[in-house]
Formats: structure tokens, sequence, C-alpha cells
């Protein structure tokens, strides 16, 4: 039975990245190619933040953070020191996966609402940071950055940030497939008896926290040099607030529904602009009412009730 | 530094302390009894200051009273909240239950920022104060809209300091923060209890909103730094130490107001002005999460 749910889940992956690869095919609009590609940035975004929380049990408020390290790291190294991009985001997943080495180190022995503080404070400690050293950052008038490709046409971006998306969801589902997996689930459960029965609970929980940095690097440098701009307010906690909305909407224990989650709220948040403010607020209800009373998610809700009524028959 | 900008700075520090320590005040009383860190806390106090808003400048009530109204309505508010999206912890209907009020209150946080956002604009308001004018102490001048509403929050944590150490609800919050179970044995409601001390911390930062408010303006993000704030400070004195919270904020406060003079820099001063606080926040978590006078927490 478990393999034939997997098998339905795997077709259903696979169905939707045909979907969004076949997309640009059918002369979709510019303007909805360029709203899908930030879609998936946030994907990348909402999945390895649930990594962290719907998997290791880990909150953590500095995700955005990273992602501005990542973004302003490899806009500075090509920028003022004009280092080639196939160097300077590789470097950026390099110093976010430093910084994301120090905070879980130093975040060890804290959890729940302790590392909830910590982590905001080290996001507003950054933020603050970049927009006060305007010397190099050029404060909250943010800096001009190169583009990942000479052409302003839109679909080059939008197939390397799904490429980035699949790929990212790949390392993430293969990494957490096996025993690191495992040991992410013990840690959550109960980390002392996880620790009793021989897991390196230290070793897996800065892991985790370097591992989902990364990955939030990596993704804000490729976002920096699709808009070509970065500035202090993308790693505001209300950029944060709504990277929760979308992993809580899609379902933040599963990275796959996390991610389409992502997809989905960029996609209703332009649909439903003639509402203005009122989207937010809108998500904003719904991400209570699902914590509440569907705390799998959107889309772990609707592939529940697909599998029961399988089940049934 | 002559000794009167001296004492006007050290002034200055004091009125913001006691801003200061209403917010972080309420933020310690639901932390104590409920366990909960409410991440909504720098919007009941933006709350607090649109409420004064439509109440003294658009329906023109009395300033004294319509604060009076704004810690009424923040009040049920928070009572409302803790019975909705709170309480469900407590009866077990939640998995994952730090992770869930965690992120329930932030979530709340966005919905409160985003609905005043989409009613009242992204404009700052200027509601009517207590008291215009200024007040002059020798050479001392101190503007007179600071000083009556740091008096109104003066009387209010003198009220609430009361109500905590002589009333059977103060006892029963105190001792429903010490033990949750042995409180009910005795026959104390804590469900109830825990409702008031929604209610009661969620009328402190409405109060504090309020009063600031005339000062610092209205706008839907005005919670975001005091709250950060209010979280060094119960951090600093320990999170559900009251005496430590107000310690806290008025240690908080000098510290901001004289490093800002102290930096030879000024822009550059202003500009981390905020980020000593979180600075000293981090260091307290990770070396000495008790605060300077919690107690220690055992690990759940």
């Amino acid at each position: 039975m478990i393999d034939r749910d997997n098998t339905r889940q795997i077709v259903a992956g696979a169905a939707i990245l045909g979907l969004f690869l076949a997309l640009p095919l059918f002369g979709f609009g510019d303007y909805w190619i360029y709203i899908l590609t930030i879609g998936f940035y946030y994907a990348i975004m909402a999945s390895s933040w649930s990594l962290l929380v719907g998997y290791v049990g880990r909150i953590s408020f500095a995700h955005m953070a990273m992602s501005g390290i990542g973004a302003y790291t490899s806009v500075v190294a090509s920028g003022s020191f004009g280092l080639p991009l196939i160097l300077s985001i590789p470097l950026a997943g390099l110093v976010t996966g430093i910084f994301g080495l120090a905070v879980g180190r130093l975040c060890l022995r804290l959890h729940g609402a302790y590392l909830g503080l910590t982590t905001i404070a080290f996001s507003e400690i950054v933020r603050i940071t970049i927009t006060a050293e305007h010397e190099v950052t050029r404060g909250s008038l943010g800096l001009a950055a190169v583009g990942l490709f000479e052409t302003t046409d839109r679909v080059p971006y939008y197939y390397s940030f799904l490429a980035l998306l699949v790929s990212s969801l790949l390392i993430m589902w293969l990494v957490l497939r096996s025993r690191i997996g495992l040991f992410f689930a013990a840690i959550r459960e109960d980390e002392d008896a996880a620790a009793s029965l021989g897991v390196k609970v230290v070793r897996w929980k800065i892991f985790a926290f370097t591992f989902s940095s990364i990955i939030a690097g990596i993704a804000g440098s490729f976002y920096a040099h699709f808009v070509q701009l970065v500035t202090p307010s993308m790693m505001s906690l209300q950029e944060m607030g709504f990277v929760l909305s979308m992993a809580v909407v899609g379902g933040f224990q599963n990275i796959f529904y996390a991610a389409l989650g992502g997809v989905f709220l960029e996609i209703l948040l332009e649909v439903l602009r003639e509402i203005g403010e009122w989207r937010m607020t809108l998500f904003a209800v719904v991400v209570i009412l699902i914590l509440r009373y569907a705390p799998n998610g959107l889309f772990g809700e609707l592939m529940r009730m697909a599998l029961a009524r399988r089940t049934r028959k | 530094m002559s000794l009167v900008a001296f004492s006007e700075q050290v002034i200055n520090g004091l009125i913001i302390g006691i801003f200061y320590a209403l917010t972080a005040l309420g933020l310690s009383i639901i932390f104590g009894v409920l366990k909960i860190v409410n991440f909504a806390h720098g919007e009941l106090y933006m709350l607090g200051g649109y409420v004064y808003y439509v109440f003294a400048s658009i329906l023109g009530l009395p300033p004294i009273a319509a604060v009076l109204v704004v810690c009424a309505v923040l009040f049920l508010i928070g009572m409302a909240i803790e019975h909705l999206l709170i309480d469900p912890v407590h009866r077990g209907k939640v998995e994952r239950a730090d992770e869930y009020t965690i992120m329930i209150t932030f979530g709340l946080a966005i919905l409160l920022q985003n609905l005043m956002l989409s009613i009242f604009g992204p404009w700052t308001k200027r509601p009517e104060a207590i008291f215009r004018g200024r007040i002059e102490i020798g050479e001392l001048i101190v503007s007179g809209d600071r000083l009556a509403a740091a008096g109104a929050g003066l009387v209010l944590i003198g009220f609430i300091l009361y109500l905590l150490r002589y009333t059977w609800t103060g006892k029963a919050m105190r001792a429903v923060s010490q033990d949750r179970e042995t409180a009910e044995i005795v026959g104390v409601n804590a469900k109830l209890t825990g409702m008031l001390a929604f209610g009661l911390g969620s009328a402190l930062a409405g109060a504090a909103g309020a009063l600031i408010g005339p000062v610092f303006l209205v706008y839907p993000t005005m919670g975001v730094i005091p709250v950060i704030k209010a979280y060094v400070i119960v951090v600093l004195g320990g999170l559900g130490s009251v005496p430590g919270a107000i310690l806290g904020a008025m240690i908080l406060a000098q510290v901001e107001n004289l490093a800002t003079v102290l930096i030879p820099d000024t822009t550059r001063a202003l500009a981390y002005k905020d980020a000593y606080g979180l600075v000293l926040l981090v260091l307290v978590l990770v070396f000495r999460p008790q605060g300077l006078f919690g107690e220690k927490v055992r690990k759940s």
C-alpha cells in the first residue's frame, strides 16, 4: 500500500514538473513567466525553511537573512571585485554556509521560543548592519547586480530557477530519505532520547542549519542576479512572514508541499492584485486557520484525501 | 557633556524606559502564566495606538478616557485570542505545541499589521496627546506630552504591581505561572487565569501604544521595533520575571540613550542604535538563557 501511495506521489510530482516545463512553450506571457520565476525562488525558500521546522523541529526567523547574505555576497563579489558569476554564486553558498554553521552552533542549546527570539535578533542585526554600512552596500538604496544572462528574455531565467528548485528539492529529498532524515525525526521527537540512542544530536542540528542556509544563500544570489537589485528589505521580517505563510499554507511538514505553497501563494498574490493590501490580510487568516485546523497544509490535506479515497475503494 | 545635557538624556531615558517597561511587562505576564512568547505583542501595541486614534481623534473622547477605552478593548481582544488560539494547546488539541504557538502568534502579527494597513493605509497618524506644551524644571526642558504619557504609564505599572501582589486574581496568576497543575488542584481556574493574563498583557501593550502614539505617531509597522526591544528586555530580566522586566527596560533605555551620545560618528551611531540591544539579546540567550533574574528553565 505504502509503495503504491509513493508511486502516486511521484506521478503527481512528475505531472506538475512536466506542466511547469511546458508552460513557456504555450506562449505564456512574459509577465506570468516573471511571476512564476519569482514563485520558484519563494518555493526554494519555503521548502528549505520547512526542512528546519517540519523535519528537525527547529524554528528559524533568520532564513531570509541567509538569503540576503547570499545575495549581497554574490553581488559585491561580482560587482566590486569583478568575480564571474560562476564563482560568486558558489562563494555566496559558502559564506551563508559559514553563517548557518555559526548560528547553528550558537543556538545549539536553544529551542522553541528562545530559538525564535535569537534568530529574529540575528536577522535584524544582519539587516541593520547592511543598511548602516552604506559605503559598501549603499544602504537602503540597494546595489545594482549584473544579470545571470546577457539577454532580457525571461525564459532562460525561468528554466534556470526551475532547475535550481528541482535540484534543491532533489538534494533535500535524498538527504531526508537517508539515515540523516531519521536522525532529524529523532531529534524533533525527543532530543534526549535520540542522544541516548547514539544519534549525534549536536552534529546533525548544526548540519541542518548549515544545509538549509546554503540553499537559502544560493537561492538569494540567483534572485539578486534575476531582479538585478538587492536591497535590505529582502530580509525584512515581513518577507519572512510571507515565506512562513507559504510553507504553512502548502504544508510545512513536507518540503514538496511547502514548495508548492510558495508557487501557489505567489500566483495568488498576482491574481488577487485588485484587492490590494487585503491580500496579505486574507493570507494571514488562512495561515491561522490552517495552523489551527489543518496542520498538514492545503496540499497535505488534498493528498491525504486523495489517498484516503483510494484506500476506501 | 554638560550636566544639563546629561540630565536631559537621563530623563529622556527614564521616560522611554517607562514606555518600554509597559510593553515588556505585558509580554512577561503572558510568558509567565502561559509559557509562550507572544510574537504578536508589537501588533497589539500598534492596535492600541489605532484604537486610541479612533476614540481620541475621530470620536473626540477626552484623552484619558480614550486610554481607558483602549485598555478595555485590548483586554477583550487579548482574552478572545487566548480562548481561540492559545487555549487549544493546553487542552492537548494541537500537535507540536512549541512551533504552533510561535507560528500562530507570528501569523496573528501579519494579520493585524495588514488589516490596519488595509483599513487606515500606510500613512502616519498623530492622535491627540494627553497634554501639550513644555515643562521647565530649572534649566531642564521636557516636552509635556512625553512627561504626561510617562506619568500615566507609571500609574498603570503601579496598578499592575498592586494587582499581581495583593489581589486574588494576581495571586492566581502567580500560582499558575509557578505550577499550572498544582494551581488547578488547589482550586485555581487555570483556563480563566490564562485568559485574564493574556487580556492583561494585551491591555498593557495597547496602553503603551496609546500613550506613545501622540509622541512617535501611529502607523501599521510601529510595533516592530518596540516589540523587539521588549524581547530584549524580558530576556535580559529573565522571561516571566516582573521586576526583571522593569529593571531591564530601564537598563536598555539608558544604554541606548547614552550610547548614541557617546559615539562620535553620529549617523552611524544612530543607524546602529537598534542593534545594540539585539546583540545583548543574542549574548544573553546564548550564555545565560535564564536572564539576569529569571529562574533556570527546565527543559520540557
